[in-house]
């Protein structure tokens, strides 16, 4: 809705083209909000009831889209929080437990209320697998309906009691529209605001990318409880604005189909996406008003709808409406890196740091997969490290990048110890890696995928963020060219605003190694990044990582292609068994005699 | 009062117990937690009533259809909510597809049963006070349920077939298993055994359309507490949690057992995220 | 179907299979005769596994054809396969931790009866008397070594025509993997088919009569196992024609 701020903030380096996409982006929403102004001149009160209905319906499911939608974390039972929000509303307008409150203090308060509760039922998302925090969010809502039945001297049981009322000008019906359509604007303002920023990304990043978001630096429970907060904060005061207009609530007004409601509203807008989930929102509330007949069915028709959906149309309204990303891709593009651009991104001064391993030892179960591994890995130089299947090459980068702690030995770099089994503390000190399999968000566009690897550098908090505060626009500029140049130094510039997941597989090997060099790491872990790619693709990605570690970062390749290993390794480990085979110069390896046995077998 | 807290926490343990069996069986072969494990619970009830008391058919008659169709339901679980989404299991989209089916069911119920607690009949007609049916009809039927499975899974080869698909599905096809059927079989298993824990527990909780949800969340206890697909964990989290709630609920009253039982469960996930007999998590890297 | 010769056991012909995006097989064809050992040899990551697993139905493709006798194996899967008579013992002796070696073996022959079932168990014992011994213990409790007997002796209860082992010496002592390849030899005299994929090429080489060279992707390589300078040729053909300063072994 009013996000006509975001249109001034655009960098100046191509000004008009953002101009143009930045105002085909708040186009829609302009258009919803001048169509929500004028529902008014119906004059029909029926029609401010449905209106004020949907507004803060969307004000409660703007917050819960940051948590479904972006976050991917399956909230179905967020009625509770709304029911929760409501009855502190009420309970402290009414003051049948204390002395009564005025109505906006009360909304405050349920605000707050909404806020803690919203985090201590995400807390199992922080740690535990999808299923787990769903099953919390539909107890949670299951305890809440009982609560309010039996705390009869509160709650008022079965029986209800009355919503806050609010004062004039608020009072009257199309009052409290207006209020109501306010508070949805901004909360749509704040939302989209966090969704373009490095927050949004990062929330993305955690749902479909949560391994390579952790090793960019991204700490998912600090963001996920900002969001939990937020989402909790504003389904409170919805439920307290809830309250007003109902004039009395009973537990029947909180039943599991609002919860459905609000939860599929979000899918049927599609993840990811601002626009979709309140367009979801809007004609999910007018759906049972239109169909009066369907009344009865409409819990069913919802799930109906759920089910088609996730088989169907998985990205819901936002991939209908996305036109974009259905034009054709060139057939015949070529990645071409650009070594001007790489140098320009690895310019600025770092200082330069060596990786060293000493006598790490790790077993799982009884099985020593690293056995009193040394390895060092100079600044400047590409390091090997090959070995046949099951030698422990992965395994040792996972314990350089923090995912296995060793139970013996020393990791440093740079001379400073490196914390054990912390990942998301290696993009701090310089640490950055690729996948085996590209680990990338499949929906979000390859600029935006390189820029989640620059998620750390900002300065921003999530509040300024939200608010589009200077700040944060520095960051997102600073941000953004930083990823322009390392997909132009990665030779991925051509396909900046397309869908990751459109890319080839060697795009993405290049796509992931350009999100590693945002940071401007000391130590670059490469994971089989020639592995899929083409002859002529290997041979520029060897010139790429030949180049990068010219300007002073430490490469680490681990890698199954015999002839890029030895084309481009200054020096190279040879493991086998979790142990060191061989180390030396690519001269000395291939005449090592036990390291031609160890990978032909002879 | 001790004796009524021992008996009907027993009793509601056991049918927790044997729904968190039920979301064990679907997951084993599946590797997905569904939602309908409590709507069988539910439907076992209704279908009990429905044949007893609406068509007057005796339990000889009426336990086994009832069974039968909550088997049915589960295979169509399968089909519809589970196996279109199989490829894509790190998506959790089972969560949502079962969620939905599980609605589905739900309100279908509401509509075509009835929107309001129905009475389910008595069984056997033995018993009474803290030995009534009731109690310790739902502890009989755990009990010969975790038997019969202890049995199936540990002298048939089926049973060991299911075991195999639920610890290496890979190694299992290529050793050329059915796994499909086996998991359309495992479905239908868990029906059955949803069916039971309604059926048997449905003089306390009566034939109503609404005890799905809260079946799905106190029957996922016992597997939260005992860890995901250990059937005997989860016999001990249900009885345990049981007695919990009933003692709760008689020291300080309905809603602040509730509550108190959330935070139990909220507490427990934190403190052991893998359950108090469960496995270590796998890898991720 | 082009058949040349009457005995042909498994033809494939131009297969491309992957993962995803990912094409790990560019066009691979490769023909085995009945009574055949055929060493399937290569580097890590060539495609070896892969092809192992296309052609048993454990991995989907579409681009190629794959015959085993009349069977079409596009879209066929690991069970009908087996059926057929094409067996794969998958790499890393992934036996079932939880049942007992007997069970283990049941399970192999889960569609005969039982009658069948248990002679076809006690048949499969005898190549393995180390595990015969064992057979109440749980499969979680053996050695690596003995899990992989008992891996190939699951794959013989299904009564194979052409056998196909993904790496039985990973993880074994030089003693154990010749004593499992000893078993292959022994199989092969009675007239079972062999399709053995493995690193140790030397290994390979001594129970072989015919190799596959696979190098990213592609048969790079085939010939007869006594061939001489045998693996001087497959160093090349891994490394690529740049690696000529590789040493002679």
């Amino acid at each position: 809705m009013a996000m006509g701020e975001r249109v001034l903030s655009a960098p100046s380096d191509d000004l008009r083209r953002t101009r143009l996409g930045g105002l085909a982006r708040v186009l829609p929403f302009l258009a919803i909000l001048v169509l929500a102004m004028l529902v008014p001149l119906t004059g029909n009160d029926y029609w401010a009831l449905i209106a004020t209905r949907a507004a803060i319906y969307w004000i409660l499911v703007s917050g819960l889209n940051l948590i479904v939608g972006f976050a991917g974390q399956l909230a179905i039972g967020y009625v509770a929080l709304f029911a929760v929000g409501s009855y502190t509303a009420s309970v402290l307008a009414a003051g049948n437990v204390l002395p009564p409150v005025p109505p906006f203090a009360a909304l405050g308060v349920a605000g707050v209320v909404g806020a803690l509760v919203g985090v201590v039922v995400g807390l199992p998302a922080l740690r535990l697998r999808t299923f787990y925090f769903a099953m919390t969010t539909l107890g949670f809502a299951t305890i809440v309906t009982q609560v309010a039945l039996g705390w009869q001297s509160v709650t008022g049981g079965g029986i209800g009691l009355s919503g806050p009322s609010l004062p004039a000008p608020f009072d009257t019906a199309w009052g409290l529209y207006g209020l109501c359509l306010g508070l949805a604007a901004i909360c749509t303002w704040l939302t989209a605001n966090l969704a373009r920023s490095r927050f949004g990304r990062a929330l993305v990043a955690t749902r479909d990318a949560d391994v390579a978001a952790e090793a960019s630096g991204i700490a998912k429970p600090a963001l996920l409880v900002s969001v939990f907060l937020f989402a909790g904060a504003v389904a409170g005061i919805a439920g307290g604005l809830f309250a007003s207009l109902q004039t009395y609530i009973t537990p029947d007004a909180f039943t599991f189909d609002l919860s459905l409601l609000f939860f599929i509203a979000v899918l049927i807008g599609g993840r990811g996406s601002i626009l979709g989930p309140l367009l979801g929102t809007v004609l999910l509330t007018l759906l049972p008003e239109v169909a009066a007949s369907l009344a009865a069915w409409s819990t069913f028709v919802y799930a109906a709808l759920l089910l088609v959906i996730v088989l169907v149309i998985p990205g819901g309204i936002s991939s209908l409406l996305d036109f974009h990303n259905r034009r054709k891709l060139a057939d015949n593009r070529v990645i071409l890196p650009q070594l001007g651009a790489l140098t320009e991104l690895l310019a600025t001064t770092r200082p330069a740091e060596g990786l060293e391993l000493e006598g790490v030892v790790l077993s799982f179960g009884g099985v020593r997969a690293i056995d009193g591994l040394d390895l060092s890995v100079q600044p400047g130089q590409v390091h090997g490290l090959i070995g046949p299947n099951g030698s422990g090459k992965t395994t040792t980068l996972n314990v350089i990048s923090g995912y296995f702690r060793p139970q013996q030995g020393r990791l440093a770099l740079g001379g400073t110890n490196l914390p054990a089994g912390l990942p998301v503390l290696r993009a701090a000190r310089g640490v950055c890696r690729t996948f085996q399999t590209p680990r990338i968000i499949g929906e979000a566009s390859v600029l935006e995928n390189v820029m989640v690897g620059g998620t750390i550098t900002g300065q921003a908090s999530f509040i300024e963020a939200m608010l589009s505060l200077p700040r944060s626009l520095r960051d997102e500029r600073a941000i953004r060219k930083t990823a322009r140049l390392a997909l132009r130094a990665v030779g991925l510039h051509g396909l900046e605003s397309v869908r990751a997941d459109r890319l080839q597989h060697s795009e993405l090997r290049f796509l992931e190694i350009a999100r590693g060099l945002m940071l401007h790491p000391a130590l670059l872990l490469l994971d089989e990044p020639a592995a899929g790619l083409s002859a002529e693709e290997i041979k520029r990605l060897g010139g790429l990582i030949k180049a990068i570690s010219q300007q002073g970062v430490g490469v680490l390749l681990v890698e199954h292609h015999a002839d890029l290993i030895f084309d481009i390794c200054d020096q190279i480990t040879v493991l086998n068994l979790g142990k060191v085979l061989a180390r030396g110069t690519p001269a000395d390896i291939r005449v090592h005699k036990e390291v031609v046995s160890a990978y032909l077998g002879a | 009062m001790f004796s009524s807290i021992i008996a009907s926490g027993l009793a509601m343990g056991a049918v927790y117990a044997l729904i968190g069996i039920t979301y064990n069986t679907m997951f084993a072969t599946s590797r997905v937690m569904s939602f309908t494990a409590g709507q069988l619970g539910m439907l076992g009830g209704v279908f009990g009533s429905l044949l007893m008391l609406r068509l007057g058919l005796p339990l000889v008659l009426a336990l086994p259809l009832t069974l039968l169709m909550c088997a049915m339901v589960g295979v169509l679980t399968e089909f519809v909510a589970v196996r279109p989404v199989l490829k894509s299991l790190d998506q959790h989209l089972y969560v949502l597809t079962t969620l939905a089916f599980a609605l589905l069911i739900q309100q279908l119920t509401a509509i075509e049963w009835s929107t309001e607690p129905q009475a389910f009949p008595r069984l056997l007609n033995i018993g009474s006070g803290v030995w009534d049916e009731k109690y310790w009809l739902p502890v009989a039927t755990c009990a010969v349920t975790i038997t019969a499975l202890e049995f199936l899974y540990h002298r048939t080869l089926v049973g060991r077939a299911f075991l195999a698909v639920a610890e290496d599905n890979f190694a299992a096809r290529a050793l050329g298993l059915p796994e499909r059927t086996l998991r359309v079989a495992s479905y239908a298993l868990a029906g059955a055994v949803g069916a039971l824990a309604g059926f048997s527990g449905g003089q306390l909780l009566l034939a109503f359309f609404a005890n799905g949800p809260l079946l799905n969340f106190y029957g996922f206890i016992p597997v939260a507490l005992g860890g995901l697909g250990n059937n005997r964990g989860a016999i001990i989290g249900g009885l345990a949690l049981g007695l919990f709630q009933q003692a709760a609920n008689f020291t300080v009253g309905g809603i602040f057992s509730s509550v108190a039982v959330f935070i139990l469960f909220i507490v427990v996930l934190l403190v052991a995220p893998q359950g108090l007999f469960g496995a270590p998590a796998s890898r991720r890297v | 179907m082009p058949i040349s010769a009457p005995e042909q056991l498994l033809t494939v012909e131009g297969l491309h299979a992957g993962y995803g995006k990912v094409e790990v097989l560019h066009g691979v064809s490769l023909h085995i005769t009945a009574g055949e050992l055929v060493a399937l040899l290569g580097p890590n990551g060539a495609g070896k596994t892969t092809l192992l697993r296309a052609v048993s139905g454990l991995l989907p493709w579409t681009v190629g054809t794959a015959h085993f006798g009349d069977l079409s194996l596009r879209g066929t899967g690991p069970r009908e396969a087996g059926r057929a008579g094409l067996v794969h013992v998958i790499e890393g002796h992934r036996v079932f931790n939880h049942s007992s070696v007997n069970d283990n073996l049941l399970l192999a022959g889960f569609d005969v009866p039982r009658r069948e079932r248990l002679a076809r168990v006690e048949e499969a014992l005898e190549y393995f008397p180390e595990i015969a011994a064992k057979r109440h213990q749980l499969g979680g409790s053996l050695s690596g070594g003995q899990q992989q007997m008992l891996a190939v002796a699951q794959g013989l209860v299904r009564r194979p025509r052409l056998l196909m082992l993904d790496e039985p010496s990973a993880g074994l002592s030089p003693v154990l993997v010749d004593r499992v390849l000893s078993v292959l030899t022994q199989l092969r005299a009675g007239g079972t088919a062999v399709l053995l994929v493995e690193q140790l090429i030397e290994k390979a080489l001594a129970v072989a009569n015919r190799v596959y060279a696979l190098a990213q992707g592609r048969i790079v390589l085939t010939a007869d196992a006594n061939e001489p300078n045998l693996p001087h040729r497959l160093e090349q053909a891994y490394f690529g024609q740049d690696a000529t300063t590789l040493i002679d072994v």
